[in-house]
């Protein structure tokens, strides 16, 4: 550089060659002008972000959105991150203060202060996913099984998955890839697998009632499920016309897989619904009974009617023809064999009707056992008994997809920094590395920033 | 004659104790507003939803404003700072009100039937009697 870039010459030195010194446009060192410029876009980014999971949010069909308890979403968790994140952000301003005062030893305190609460704030983020994925929410389509709505769409997805996991009869929808069917086989083995090694009465301990534990296993529970709940609800639909009754009985099937918050109306709902099916119940085992009483006295008859019928006959054949008697033993004969034919037909017809009650009683009493054993979940039968069917959580995929990618992309921001802390921890951090210290604190202000809009938009809202 | 760092304290000032100070006031009031959005989310406000939400997005971009302008320092830059920061916030707001026609007032245009299939409403606890 030999032209002068300021028209104001520099004095020449002792030398007599000039010296010329760096102006910069801004008055800020280049390092601090990129890491503003890198954070503008970054503020646009998540501007976008932010942005658009309002615009989802509030753009959803009304009344539709997710409350945070529905989906595991604890408050006081996320205050405690806002809080352990502003904590970071004070550590990392007093890190460089302390490098600028020449003190390295402290500084290097402060920012590993920094370092271990964002390592902090990650963890309690990680136990927070983990319990989103105990609720079954992903945030990835081939596992999540959330639904918008309770409707006959659900019921036959929730079939579905119940046949897949008795692992049996195909009655499955056909999947669209046969790649995705291998996922599907591999998953539900995991899961077989996976209930097989815990020993579900482990599992269960904790949470279900010891009778659950000590009566079925886990195939007898799913096929409590299919033929108590969801049978039970396809034929209770069929059975009626009017369509608040079947939404009702749809409702409550969710309801009890996964309830969304206490629901008054359909523990209502449930409780009626109990009182008909244990009377029913009754009802059909007297029927039942009656039913077998004639039945036996039917056949009873019969025999009885068989011995006459014999012994008449023999009595005719004894006799022979001649006998002024035989022409009335023949009339008796033919009056008995009719009689014979008619108890015959009344009994075929008492047998079938005894048959039929026996198979009204079955779904009843498969839907009080039903109710016995998961009326007492009260977080549902997915969170009570450690399963994943599909579940009703209207909006719930659009909610899983947004709080994934929003709190996913700020985690990443998260580990980023750590990264940069890790690698200025094991240097000297005098004043020469304050600037580099300032800049990095820029970056982690901002990480700090974005949570502070997202903590209220998530947690809170 | 100033090297950048050296302009660069010169601009944020030297006085760092005098920084410490206004750091630890910064910091208590951070940790009350969270305390703030935290009670106003527990409160009789949520009955009146947009109400709540304004102030709790209000105290979230206080919490912000306090964060920029003394932890990152812009209370004491020069006037670069509007050149980076007035067009990115311009580019951010424009970026979210160009989806509001197609994206947010989506359901509005909803026939009967796409609605029909649409996310259902949750029973709210109101209606439910609770």
């Amino acid at each position: 550089m030999t032209v002068p870039h300021s028209p104001i010459a520099d004095p020449p030195n002792s030398t007599g060659h000039l010296v010329l010194t760096y102006e910069p446009a801004v008055p800020v060192s280049r390092g601090k002008l990129a890491v503003w410029l890198f954070l503008s876009t970054e503020i646009m980014f998540f501007t976008g972000l932010i942005g658009t999971y309002i615009v989802l949010r509030f753009g959803v069909p009304a009344g539709s959105w997710p409350a945070p308890a529905t989906v595991g979403v604890v408050e006081w968790i996320g205050a405690v991150n806002t809080f352990v994140l502003i904590c970071s952000s004070v550590t990392i301003v007093f890190a460089m203060e302390a490098a600028k005062s020449e003190l390295p030893h402290r500084a290097k305190q402060w920012l590993l202060a920094t370092f271990l609460l964002g390592s902090l704030f990650l963890g309690v983020k990680a136990y927070e996913y983990q319990s989103k994925f105990q609720h079954g929410i992903y945030p990835r389509s081939p596992r999540s099984l959330l639904y918008d709505r309770a409707d006959l769409n659900y019921l036959a997805g929730l079939k579905a998955e119940l046949d897949r996991l008795q692992g049996g009869n195909e009655t499955s929808p056909p999947v669209k890839e046969s790649a995705n069917n291998v996922v599907a086989n591999d998953v539900s083995l995991a899961d077989n697998h996976r209930v097989a090694s815990l020993g579900l009465p482990v599992a269960l301990l904790a949470a279900a009632p010891t009778s659950i534990v000590e009566s079925s296993t886990h195939a007898d529970t799913l096929a409590l499920i299919q033929t108590g709940l969801v049978q039970w609800t396809q034929q209770k639909v069929g059975r009626t016309d009017d369509p608040q009754m079947q939404k009702m009985a749809l409702s409550s099937l969710a309801h009890q897989i996964y309830p969304l918050h206490e629901n008054k109306s359909i523990e209502t709902y449930l409780a009626n619904e109990r009182l008909e099916s244990t009377a029913e119940l009754e009802k059909s085992k007297i029927e039942f009974k009656q039913a077998e009483q004639a039945l036996v006295d039917l056949q009873h008859q019969l025999e009885q009617l068989n011995t006459k019928l014999q012994s008449l006959q023999s009595t005719i054949a004894a006799s022979g023809s001649t006998d002024p008697e035989s022409a009335n033993n023949l009339a008796e004969t033919k009056q008995l064999q009719q009689e014979l034919v008619d108890k015959t037909t009344a009994s075929g017809i008492a047998a079938a009707q005894v048959t039929k009650l026996k198979d009204s009683i079955k779904p009843l009493t498969s839907r009080l056992e039903a109710m016995d054993k998961f009326g007492s979940l009260p977080a549902g039968v997915n969170l009570g008994l450690h399963l994943k069917l599909p579940m009703v959580i209207p909006s719930g995929n659009t909610w899983a997809s947004t709080y994934f990618l929003l709190t996913g992309f700020h985690a990443i921001h998260v580990i980023g920094g750590l990264v940069a802390f890790l690698i200025l921890l094991p240097k000297q951090l005098g004043a020469n590395r304050a600037g580099l210290l300032e800049n990095i604190g820029l970056y982690w202000h901002f990480v700090d920033i974005v949570w502070i809009f997202l903590f209220p938009l998530i947690y809170l809202f | 004659m100033l090297t950048a760092h050296e302009a660069d304290c010169e601009t944020t000032g030297t006085g760092s104790t005098n920084h410490r100070v206004i750091f630890v006031w910064v910091f208590l009031l951070l940790i009350a507003l969270t305390g703030l959005s935290f009670w106003i989310a527990n409160s009789h406000l949520m009955e009146h939803r947009v109400l709540a939400w304004a102030a709790m997005i209000a105290v979230s971009i206080a919490k912000a404003m306090l964060v920029v302008m003394f932890f990152m320092h812009l209370w004491w830059e020069r006037a670069w700072k509007y050149v980076l920061t007035i067009p990115t916030l311009i580019m951010a707001i424009l970026l979210v009100t160009l989806l509001v026609p197609d994206v947010a007032l989506r359901t509005e245009t909803y026939s009967r039937e796409r609605q029909m299939d649409a996310a259902e409403a949750f029973i709210s606890r109101a209606a439910d009697g609770q």
